[in-house]
């Protein structure tokens, strides 16, 4: 029983959180009826919860903590990689295999990190945050979840490609803005921008000038990556649509920074 | 060169696309647990990389956050919670007697934080300090439940305790931050009726 006699105390808290059977909910809100100060304090414990603690926005991760993990987590993936690599290399020839060693250091990873995104996105399995044809939107998105560097979410109208929106991703630990488009035929091109340097790229035997600006080209599983530095951020295109057509894409939108 | 093929990089890809969305979330909580910003980074990167390396402990469908923070829990537990005490605000048993006066004035139910207009982001530092000075009993309850949205269940798997502690001290805890707070509300000149942007 519950009357103005007797506070409701912690079952107070049940009955905000929803954790009280049907019958003692009736009970309960009979007593709020009748007892103003359990009603004063129902609402002071639904103004903590929902007012100052669950709208409590908190801080974005520092892009020096998120280069640091990923630094860590490349550290942690090292040795087994390596014993993998030499185990699955014992046929082959020393030299063959110091090369497949070389050429898989981490920093490999981001064009293959990259290709997966794409094929993550285009298999429905990677969402947007928002769905936009409008750049300006995107780029809010962006300047919202507090990304460092500028970014600039390109106009493909004339291209034919036509932008479906943005997420705030990560791509090898870095924060990452991932815009989409969708192009002739139903081709999907996503572009990614985060903070690094063509350096950090593994190396690839297709390498392109264009307005003093260098391209750097890939191709993984049929999905064809091309990188650019602009400023402090890297722009890279991957789709799985034909190459060149790629390749100019990236030309055409690519700015001297 | 791709590693897609490879466990390792099958391993990786999941856990970036799984653990990693959570980073966020871990860097305010320890932010909040330790203080300190390098504090708070260290509490991550060990982590995030303990998570790495258990990763096949992760049972795919549950709840990755609550497992996230069970890692961090345990990690601050063991190496920051002992090196730094934390400073008290004021007895709990004040705080406690404050949130009864408030709730027991005759002009309740509308308390004058509760009811103050423009209650925003100017204030969340307010919060923020508030929080940072809960006894820590009564502040992780706060942190996973209210501000991180982990059920009254998963609260207890992370701090290891029973979902009736989890529950109480949640009730403790939101009564003490209440009182905390109108007092910063009371001491900035704020009655209720007022608007914050006067």
């Amino acid at each position: 029983m519950t009357d103005a006699a007797n506070h409701l105390g912690a079952t107070l808290q049940d009955f905000l959180d929803g954790r009280l059977p049907d019958a003692r909910r009736a009970e309960v809100e009979a007593h709020l009826d009748q007892c103003p100060q359990c009603r004063g304090e129902l609402e002071a414990l639904r103004w903590v919860r929902d007012v100052a603690l669950r709208r409590l926005p908190g801080e974005e991760v520092p892009p020096a903590v998120a280069r640091r993990v990923a630094a860590a987590l490349d550290a942690a993936e090292a040795p087994s990689q390596g014993w993998a690599r030499w185990a699955a290399a014992a046929a082959l020839a020393a030299a063959a295999v110091l090369a497949v060693v070389l050429l898989s250091r981490p920093s490999g990873d981001l064009a293959d990190a990259v290709a997966r995104d794409f094929a993550e996105y285009s298999g429905g399995r990677l969402t947007l945050d928002l769905q936009s044809s409008d750049p300006a939107a995107v780029e809010s998105l962006f300047a919202n979840a507090g990304l460092v560097f500028r970014t600039r979410v390109f106009d493909l109208g004339m291209m034919q490609y036509h932008l479906a929106g943005g997420r705030v991703h990560q791509v090898r630990g870095r924060p990452s803005a991932l815009f989409a488009y969708r192009g002739p035929g139903g081709r999907d091109l996503v572009c990614q921008m985060y903070e690094g340097r063509l350096a950090d790229l593994p190396r690839t035997d297709d390498v392109r000038e264009r307005n003093g600006i260098t391209f750097r080209v890939y191709r993984v599983k049929g999905v064809t990556l091309v990188f650019w530095q602009e400023g402090a951020a890297i722009c890279v295109l991957a789709s799985d649509a034909e190459a060149e057509a790629v390749i100019q894409l990236a030309y055409a939108k690519a700015v001297k920074v | 060169m791709s590693l897609r093929g490879t466990p390792e990089g099958v391993k990786r890809a999941a856990f970036e696309a799984t653990a990693l969305p959570f980073m966020r979330a871990l860097y305010n909580t320890a932010l909040r647990l330790t203080r300190e910003p390098p504090d708070a980074a260290d509490l991550v990167q060990e982590t995030l990389l303990r998570a790495f390396r258990t990763f096949e402990n992760f049972a795919p469908g549950s709840n990755c956050k609550a497992w996230l923070f069970t890692i961090l829990y345990s990690v601050f537990t063991n190496q920051y919670r002992q090196a730094k005490r934390r400073p008290r605000m004021e007895s709990v048993e004040d705080l406690e007697e404050r949130f009864q006066h408030f709730t027991q004035a005759p002009d309740n139910p509308a308390s004058d934080v509760a009811t103050v207009e423009g209650w925003g982001q100017r204030w969340n530092p307010e919060v923020e300090r508030a929080l940072r000075q809960l006894p820590e009993d009564f502040r992780s309850p706060l942190l996973l439940v209210d501000v991180e949205g982990l059920s009254y269940e998963e609260a207890a798997s992370v701090l290891g305790c029973a979902v009736g502690t989890v529950g109480s001290r949640l009730y403790r805890g939101r009564k003490l931050l209440f009182a905390a707070l109108q007092e910063y509300a009371h001491q900035a000149g704020y009655r209720k009726g007022t608007a914050l942007d006067r």
